[in-house]
């Protein structure tokens, strides 16, 4: 019953904030003379035959890998309040060092790609931690000096891109890294869908896929389960109850930005292993930005992260469909931002209601039955607790 | 001296009483049958107030009795479900402070709202500042404020910083605000807990000088002998209701106690020495500065012993806040050494400390000793993530850390539904039972309880008196800082008196009123008297 409660409680606030984001955007639509039916009808068109539906799944599935490992490294510095909006230039950073890496070497196959997956965390960690010392040390925001790095990443990828990590040919319309050997790729796991009697489709399914399970699993575990993530859980509700309590709320930052920025460093690889093989001038961009999305619809909780991206995903596929049909695929970005907008209000409201209703159901057993303690000394069942008068009445 | 009835500023109408009361003069503040109910309880219930005009009307009650309840819907935070208010005889409805400050009534909070760097002056007009053609229009505020203060005795000075201020001042500002917006009848929320004995004596000339010009206090309190002193009449609250209005002149603190909770008056004192020889925690030479290198902690010594209660006495802001950080680790000092048992733990972390044997009843619990938005069971765990029953190795043991909660809810009635439900959710005298279960659990060797009892109702109050009373006969050795007076005599084996960062003084409990104590931490008293 409570856990049901709590549960609905848990998927109202982002369901609220689709449905809002939907209403906005359609309003939006018929503001621009754009019919928002028709738009729906053709993002939830998946095509006709089981194999374009396959398909379907498999594009929205390769986009929603990346954002869910975007999302988990927003999430992670989040749940102990720091805002990394660094993921951008991290991911983008590692990405480059591991192609070219990756390319350098030749080592049998599960080695090779695992020595690409960890330059790619080291590099991303890397990035991440000049942030949190900067925080550490110098009192710098972390908003700030990860905003400043992303530019700084971006920059000195393009000079790695263009100089020292340079494999493309010169003159070339695309200026790549040198391929990656066939034993640093990660092969496509379509065997699932027939595994699961569907049609394989001509796409492949990333690799990465478990890989980012396998993530996602044991970051949840880190989170909840472990020393660790309660004192980083408890760093971020109350950094002075926190400190209080033996936490160094220094080395936590340090070590949380290095957690964050780590799995900033993933993000690129999924493209990187299972399709483009190189870094190029047009490498997906902007994952880390809408990593901050994904996590807020996830509510920083892992699997909330996975559905977030999914749905992100989805949007992101639909691009290609609505440009056919001669819609504005801008209108996926409207609705994308509306989502953000709408759904950091809705996580408030959610919280609020979350708190008033933990402060009811507490008064409720001390004063429901009669006579509970009567007479006896002892704290008066009745209202919340006393010192929320003091917050309340900073009003007056 | 201006005449009663015409008071400055005040802007709402209804009859405008003299300041001698008659029979048939209304009652400045009248509540009938007041009743607030939140789903599932009623907070509220039946409530009948009466204060007449120019009186301080005291109202008792223990913490989560329902006074704060009924202030806010007497402010205007709250709308009653049934019952109504009557000002002047005249029923009104409020639907937010705004509506209750226009009304006449101010509150006064307890913990003050004023910006230090601000003037006496612009702490006043802050928020309803008087404007002239867009501009501010200080030479009207300060000459209401000069005739304020002039009026009602308060001593102010306009164009000081606040910052320079001490407790009592500051509280005056406090006072001159709410009368500068045209207050007259003042709700005073727990006024003397800050202060020292002698700041309360002028406090309470300033609430005479108020109520001869007619206005009326409301005033809320826990300290019975204060309320027997100061208010004219006295209601008692329990369990959501008014049980009844006494007459300070013939009842006596202890019937009043009687009526608050249905049991006798809680007393800290303890019996016979429990001291013994080992010294647990020794200062020497402890030294904290200020990043501009301005010593708040100066040069403290002190020895505490298993089975004994060291107390440290002082007015807030002598260095005691900074002391227990650097007992805690989490302040650095600039000299000196901390020693627990054999062990030099000067340059420990907060982790290590409190693997060592360090407990800590923090002063702010809302601030470094709960989690509030999370859940029981989670604050079993904080401060003790090391240590067993909640914690496997680097894991949490998540069943074990709502057993033990649960056992903790139980052996030290902390009264909540469950191990899951939020911190926030508990009233301030259940949450710190919790803090102090959970310390207690761990069998500290040292504990360092900061204003243990602070904001705390009677009956919590007695349970954690008694806890601490138990914990040193068991040889435990607690380091005991408060504000509470009666507190620090009755539980110290040794008390140490602290001001401006030093220990000035050494004193002996068995013979000590706190009248002498609050000379010594004022600084009136000199060491003359140390033992």
């Amino acid at each position: 019953m409570t856990r049901l409660r709590r549960v609905g409680l848990a998927l109202f606030a982002p369901v609220l904030a689709v449905l809002v984001a939907a209403v906005i955007s359609s309003a939006v639509m018929a503001a621009l003379q754009v019919d928002p039916v028709r738009v729906f009808q053709v993002m939830f068109d998946f095509g006709s035959t089981p194999d374009e539906q396959v398909t379907a799944l498999v594009v929205i599935l390769n986009r929603a890998i990346p954002l869910f490992l975007a999302g988990l490294a927003v999430a992670i510095a989040f749940r102990m309040g720091l805002f990394n909006i660094g993921v951008e230039g991290q991911y983008r950073l590692a990405t480059i060092v591991a192609a070219a890496v990756g390319a350098a070497i030749v080592l049998p196959g599960p080695l090779h790609v695992l020595v690409i997956v960890l330059v790619a965390m080291a590099v991303g960690a890397l990035w991440a931690g000049i942030v949190a010392v900067l925080k550490v040390t110098r009192g710098v925001s972390e908003v700030i000096s990860s905003i400043m790095l992303n530019f700084i990443a971006l920059g000195t990828a393009s000079y790695l891109l263009t100089g020292p990590f340079r494999g493309s040919a010169p003159g070339a319309s695309i200026v790549a890294t040198k391929d990656l050997p066939e034993s640093g790729w990660l092969p496509g796991i379509n065997g699932v869908f027939s595994a699961l009697g569907l049609v394989s489709p001509p796409r492949e399914l990333y690799g990465f896929l478990p890989l980012a399970i396998i993530a996602g699993v044991a970051i949840s575990v880190l989170l909840n389960r472990t020393r660790f993530g309660f004192d980083l859980k408890a760093s971020g509700m109350s950094p002075s109850a926190a400190s209080a309590s033996g936490v160094d709320a220094r080395a936590m930052v340090i070590k949380t930005m290095l957690l964050s920025g780590a799995i900033a460093g993933l993000i690129g690889l999924p493209d990187l292993l299972g399709k483009t093989h190189s870094y190029t001038t047009d490498f997906t961009a902007g994952l880390g930005f809408l990593g901050i999305a994904v996590a807020l619809l996830g509510r920083n909780r892992p699997g909330g992260i996975a559905l977030a991206a999914l749905l992100f995903a989805f949007l992101d596929r639909s691009l290609v469909p609505l440009q056919i049909a001669s819609y504005p695929a801008s209108v996926v970005t409207i609705i994308q931002g509306t989502i953000v907008l709408a759904v950091v209000i809705a996580n408030e409201i959610a919280r609020r209601i979350a708190r008033r209703q933990a402060e009811r159901s507490s008064v409720l057993p001390a004063a429901a039955g009669p006579g509970a303690g009567g007479g006896g000394p002892g704290t008066g069942p009745t209202t919340p607790a006393d010192d929320t008068d003091e917050r309340q009445g900073a009003q007056a | 001296m201006a005449t009663p009835g015409a008071l400055p500023g005040s802007t709402s109408g209804g009859p405008e009483p003299g300041g001698t009361s008659t029979a048939a003069v209304p009652y400045a503040v009248e509540l009938r049958g007041i009743t607030k109910r939140f789903p599932g309880v009623v907070a509220n219930r039946d409530i009948n107030l009466r204060v007449r005009r120019g009186e301080v009307h005291a109202i008792v009650g223990e913490n989560g009795a329902g006074k704060s309840t009924l202030m806010k819907i007497l402010y205007g935070m709250y709308r009653p479900d049934e019952g109504t208010i009557l000002l002047d005889g005249t029923p009104v409805t409020f639907r937010s402070p705004a509506d209750a400050i226009e009304a006449g009534i101010g509150m006064v909070h307890q913990h003050f709202m004023l910006a230090d760097n601000f003037t006496v002056l612009e702490n006043i007009v802050l928020g309803s500042e008087p404007t002239r053609g867009g501009r501010l229009d200080l030479g009207e505020a300060r000459r209401r404020i000069g005739e304020i203060s002039e009026r009602y005795d308060l001593g102010l000075d306009p164009d000081v910083l606040v910052e320079t201020l001490g407790v009592g001042d500051r509280q005056r500002v406090e006072i001159a605000k709410v009368l500068y917006r045209g207050a007259r009848t003042l709700i005073l929320d727990e006024p003397t807990a800050v202060l020292v004995p002698h700041e309360v004596d002028d406090l309470f000339g300033n609430l005479g000088e108020l109520t001869r010009e007619g206005l009326t206090v409301i005033f809320i309190s826990h300290k019975l002998d204060e309320v027997r002193r100061v208010a004219d009449s006295i209601t008692v609250i329990r369990r959501g209701t008014t049980v009844g209005t006494a007459d300070p002149k013939t009842t006596t603190a202890r019937q009043l106690a009687e009526m608050m909770v249905g049991s006798e008056l809680p007393s800290p004192e303890t019996r016979e020495s429990t001291v013994r020889e080992t010294p647990v925690l020794r200062l020497q030479h402890v030294t904290v500065t200020t990043p501009e290198g301005r010593a708040v902690v100066d040069d403290v010594g002190l020895v505490a012993r298993e089975g004994e209660v060291v107390g440290i006495a002082g007015v807030e802001g002598n260095g005691q806040a900074e002391l227990v950080d650097a007992i805690m680790g989490l302040r650095r000092l600039s000299a000196g050494t901390v020693v627990l048992g054999d062990e030099d733990i000067t340059a420990w972390s907060t982790r290590a400390r409190r693997e060592a044997g360090l407990g800590f009843i923090p002063e702010d619990r809302h601030r470094q000793g709960m989690l509030l938005e999370a859940p029981l069971w989670e604050n079993r765990i904080l401060g003790h993530q090391t240590r067993p029953p909640a914690v496997k190795g680097h894991f949490i043991d998540r069943r074990a850390a709502r057993a033990d909660t649960e056992r903790i809810m139980r052996e030290y009635d902390v009264r909540a539904p469950g191990p899951d439900t939020l911190a926030v959710a508990l009233s301030g005298g259940n949450q710190q039972k919790l803090i102090v279960g959970r310390e207690m659990s761990a069998t500290p060797r040292l504990l360092v309880a900061a204003h243990p009892t602070r904001g705390v109702d009677v009956g919590a109050q007695t349970v954690i008196w008694e806890l601490l009373k138990d914990a040193r006969a068991a040889g435990m050795s607690i380091l005991l800082i408060s504000a509470d007076l009666d507190e620090l005599i009755g539980l110290s084996d040794t008390l140490h008196v602290m001001l401006r960062g030093r220990l000035v003084a050494t004193l002996d409990p068995a013979r000590l009123t706190p009248e002498e104590l609050g000379g010594h931490m004022t600084g009136a008293r000199t060491a003359a008297g140390a033992a």
